[in-house]
């Protein structure tokens, strides 16, 4: 061949592989950050990698993803071997329509897959649950579980479903180039089947087996959209929880765990490829080079009179394996566990781990983005939760579809805590389902420093002076909810042209460039770092992001002239949840006036306690040693002349729900 | 052949009917009915609102696999033609991202993108923003001198204070090039590697020169793994919503996000997310068909 320079063409790879690894080296410096940024540098600190091993979020996400991809590659990699060797046996046209189908997963994107099997899980849950009731009615010998719910069992079944064909697809051209007399002869030799199959076949396609495994063990680790729809909220895969992370306020213990995850990924190419360069040089050199002692151990080690030691201590190594998975399994299903599904930012999370050492109750706490969201999670079927906190308006709804179980108060005594105001709202009115959490109101949060005006009204959000500088709420309650306020209209109208009119303001605006985003809880991060001007967004939080705000950044809350939104969120069951105790425990437990202190303290809602509500400012002084400014307090609590100014919203008839979701989605597309 | 072993498929043919047929399936079903099960076409009756998101997912995917074969494509004939020493460190390192999750790789962008990311930072401290502050009005007083003389509207200039990155098209481009470009290179890649040199010799003997080799021998010749390539990264772009999401800020809505948005999302209708997921089912195999034909005609039609 034509010899050439080659430093053209190796300066382009080299630029495409910074391409690849620019992101990644920063991502691992930012690991070592003491600030709490992925952007500014505050100095060198370790602080992330120790807060990593307490995350349980991340730690537990991290034990699913490895043992997910194990179990499904091993059990792809034998069925997928053996049903290659079926395909194999079968006529060409048969085993041509059979692969044609295999390829259906490959080929499908992710998000199809996932979404069916999601449909399929659930369907079939649902089969299960009438077959399981009839089962149960006719004998008292076994029983069946009547209710099944995505979790970890559905996550391995899909991973398993879309790793097959890769092996298949591996393992299939090795088949094709085997002889297939070579099997024949072996059993004509006297070799059972097993045996022809064991010292023939598999030597044969063993390169196809690996490779295969490999293929899908990388499919699985990197796998996050069928994960995301099969999972159900029981588990939670690496990606998931980032995913999840990244939808709220995300701290460099990602970037840790990225660090540790490339640096044992690097550690294990590197020794794999020392290796076989090693073996390369080795046959290179043939005999002339002394063997190390290491590989004269190695060497020793491989001679067949150790076939033993090799058997006994792979299978050891499963057996260890094995046991490990069940002793983990057995430790976290043998404890008392309590489900509960809430907003993000949205409890001092020592309150889990008090709770936890009191009660013995292991708490897993898991939260969803909105209440429109967290509706579409029970409604698909892959919530598994005892206890959530909805809002006031959605937790009408849930009544009014059924969805909640009545609570035991006998059982929460602390609920004669909650004041009197708090009570037999409108969206509970014998207050049968449910204890108050927390209360507030929605306003308009702004950058002075980016604003040089005094915002007053819900106008400023559909501002063409602050294009590309505004987040608009992700939400369609809230987010509608202002525009209608704005055009002086009800929250909780049901009229069809004032609400369609409220939708064409927020979609005009969204048209001509406005919105930067839509955002729920990244609202932390994109206003603390001055990277939006104008958001809408809750009181509570407005005042935690004060807390965090960085340099030059100079936050300011308002409840527009026109009035606006002020809301309960609360705590209640879900219909036929399986922890009814624990679930009553918990509830009791956050209802306190200890635990409602440390919640308003840490995120800044008000509590419904009447004593947490009354004692707040004390608590403060005592703990920081300095006066709560009043207007703080107000946000916080907004006195009564503020709620005066303010609506509850209300849950809708089907038919205004069903033109919200429909506007929703329009919303999107535009 | 027929013998015992074909017992071996029957297995793997029912859990393939289970797993595989019957979901997609029960999805038809859903798209076909309404939230009481009764049979409607009302939900691809609306399909037409949403043209626009359909473009828009096909504009950017299409956008990132072509950028991907414009960066795919040279590397990988680049690194075939390397020792094998450097080949094999350059596959280890185009595949150790893959290990670690594509949202993480998603994540790095993040920070990097932002009005006050990495990236701007960068631009401040170098000067590029206050240049741009500076060269920018010359060219905005010479578009308002031009639009005076037809008439029409002025505009002011603006200085800004960092460049609007995130959020944009170019951005969601930017994180499926940089997610799915290893699927672009491993099979382009392994094609080229196997090329038979003795067909460059002939052409080259044959009086060819070294244009005329790439455009008539090699080219068509590494066309299979251009296409897989094609599939393997126009498929999942898509179809994407962690990426839109992500980079995207939740304005730039795709095809993934708005039947996310229908199952786990803001606005529950799995009947709908299932009539779109099946019409963008249907548009890509549609796709996939006919490229995959026209590829194989061309691969033909050289080798004869």
């Amino acid at each position: 061949m034509k010899k050439h320079s080659r430093v053209g063409s190796r300066l382009a790879i080299g630029l495409m592989f910074l391409f690849l690894y620019a992101p990644i080296i920063l991502l691992i410096i930012f690991s070592f950050n003491a600030g709490d940024s992925s952007a500014v540098w505050k100095g060198f600190s370790l602080h992330w990698y120790s807060r990593l091993f307490q995350n349980r979020l991340i730690m537990e996400s991290v034990y699913t993803t490895l043992l997910v991809s194990l179990l499904a590659t091993a059990i792809a990699t034998v069925a997928g071997t053996f049903a290659a060797i079926g395909l194999y046996s079968l006529g060409r046209r048969r085993r041509e329509a059979l692969l044609t189908v295999n390829n259906i997963p490959m080929m499908n994107a992710d998000i199809v897959t996932g979404v069916s099997l999601c449909l399929f899980f659930v369907a079939f849950f649902q089969g299960w649950g009438i077959f399981a009731r009839w089962f149960n009615s006719i004998q008292s010998m076994v029983e069946l579980p009547e209710r099944l719910v995505l979790g970890f069992g559905t996550l391995l079944l899909a991973h398993v479903a879309f790793n097959i064909p890769y092996v298949i697809l591996n393992v299939a051209p090795k088949l094709r180039q085997m002889d297939r007399n070579l099997m024949d002869a072996a059993q004509d030799l006297g070799c059972t089947w097993l045996q022809a199959f064991w010292k023939v076949m598999l030597p044969e396609i063993k390169p196809g087996i690996v490779s295969g495994a490999l293929i899908a063990f990388t499919m699985s680790i990197d796998d996050f959209i069928i994960s995301y729809f099969t999972a159900g909220s029981a588990s939670s895969t690496l990606a998931m929880a980032i995913y999840g992370m990244t939808k709220k306020r995300v701290t460099p213990e990602v970037n840790a765990i990225s660090t540790l995850l490339f640096l044992s990924v690097l550690t294990l190419l590197v020794l794999s490829n020392l290796k076989e360069v090693r073996q390369e040089s080795r046959e290179r050199l043939g005999t002339a080079r002394k063997l190390s002692a290491l590989e004269r151990a190695r060497q020793k080690f491989a001679e067949p009179r150790y076939l033993w030691v090799r058997r006994g201590l792979a299978g050891a190594l499963v057996c260890a394996f094995v046991a490990s998975v069940a002793f983990l399994s057995y430790a976290t299903s043998s404890r008392p566990v309590v489900n509960v599904c809430s907003w993000g930012e949205y409890i001092d999370e020592d309150l889990i781990t008090q709770f936890e050492e009191q009660t013995g109750i292991r708490v897993n706490y898991q939260t969803a983005e909105s209440n429109e969201a967290l509706y579409s999670l029970l409604k698909s079927g892959g919530a598994d939760y005892d206890v959530v906190v909805p809002s006031d308006y959605m937790i009408g709804r849930l009544i009014a579809e059924d969805m909640l179980e009545p609570l035991d108060y006998s059982q929460i005594p602390n609920f004669s805590l909650i004041d009197d105001r708090f009570k037999y709202l409108t969206y509970d009115p014998d207050n049968r389902y449910t204890v108050p959490y927390t209360w507030g109101t929605l306003g308009i949060i702004y950058n002075t420093a980016m604003v040089d005006e005094e915002i007053t009204s819900w106008g400023a959000l559909y501002d063409d002076k602050y294009a590309g500088n505004v987040l608009l709420i992700n939400n369609s309650r809230d987010a509608l909810g202002a525009a209608l306020m704005y055009l002086g209209y009800s929250v909780n109208t049901t009229d069809e042209e004032e609400i369609r009119q409220a939708y064409e303001l927020v979609a005009d605006a969204n048209r001509r460039g406005v919105f930067q985003g839509r955002v729920m809880d990244e609202v932390f991060q994109k206003m603390e770092g001055g990277n939006a001007a104008i958001a809408t967004y809750y009181a509570g939080d407005y005042l935690s992001m004060v807390d965090n705000q960085a340099e030059g950044v100079d936050l300011a809350f308002v409840i527009p002239e026109e009035g606006s939104n002020w809301f309960v969120d609360a705590m209640c069951m879900l219909k036929d949840a399986p922890h009814q105790r624990e679930a009553h425990m918990w509830i009791n437990f956050i209802a306190s006036t200890e635990a409602n202190l440390a919640n308003m303290d840490y995120i800044w809602y008000a509590s419904p306690n009447r004593l947490a509500l009354e004692q707040y400012p004390d608590y403060y002084e005592e703990l920081y040693g300095e006066e709560l400014d009043q207007s703080v307090y107000e946000i916080m609590a907004a006195p009564p002349e503020t709620l005066a100014r303010c609506e509850v919203y209300l849950n809708l008839p089907s038919e205004t729900l069903n033109l919200y979701k429909n506007l929703w989605t329009q919303l999107g597309v535009n | 052949m027929k013998n015992k072993l074909s017992w071996f498929a029957v297995p793997y043919v029912g859990w393939m009917a289970l797993m595989v047929v019957i979901p997609i399936l029960i999805m038809v079903v859903y798209a076909f009915t309404t939230a009481e099960f009764e049979g409607t076409l009302e939900n691809f009756a609306e399909m037409g609102s949403y043209a626009s998101v359909f473009l828009r997912s096909f504009r950017l995917a299409l956008v990132a696999t072509l950028v991907c074969v414009l960066i795919g494509y040279p590397v990988s004939y680049w690194m075939a033609h390397e020792g094998p020493g450097f080949q094999r460190m350059a596959m280890a390192l185009i595949m150790l991202p893959m290990w670690m999750n594509f949202l993480l790789r998603t994540y790095s962008w993040m920070s990097i993108l932002e009005n006050n990311g990495l990236l701007n930072q960068l631009f401040r401290n170098i000067g590029v923003i206050d240049l741009y502050n500076q060269i920018a009005p010359f060219f905005v007083d010479l578009r308002n001198a031009i639009a005076a003389h037809f008439g029409a509207a002025q505009t002011n200039f603006v200085p800004i204070e960092y460049f609007e990155l995130i959020g944009t098209p170019g951005a969601v481009v930017l994180g499926m090039v940089y997610n799915y470009l290893p699927f672009m290179i491993l099979p382009i890649y392994s094609v080229i590697l196997k090329l038979d040199s003795n067909l460059l010799e002939a052409a080259r003997d044959l009086g060819a020169d070294s244009g005329r080799v790439f455009r008539k021998v090699i080219l068509p010749l590494s066309l299979p793994g251009v296409l897989s390539g094609v599939t393997m990264v126009f498929v999942p772009s898509v179809s994407t919503f962690a990426i839109s999401r992500l980079l995207g800020g939740g304005t730039q809505m795709m095809l993934g996000d708005l039947i996310e948005q229908q199952f786990l999302g803001g606005a529950y209708d799995p009947h709908l997310g299932a009539a779109i997921s099946m019409v963008m089912m249907v548009i890509v195999v549609v796709c996939m068909v006919v490229m995959n034909r026209f590829g194989e005609g061309e691969g033909e039609a050289v080798i004869l």
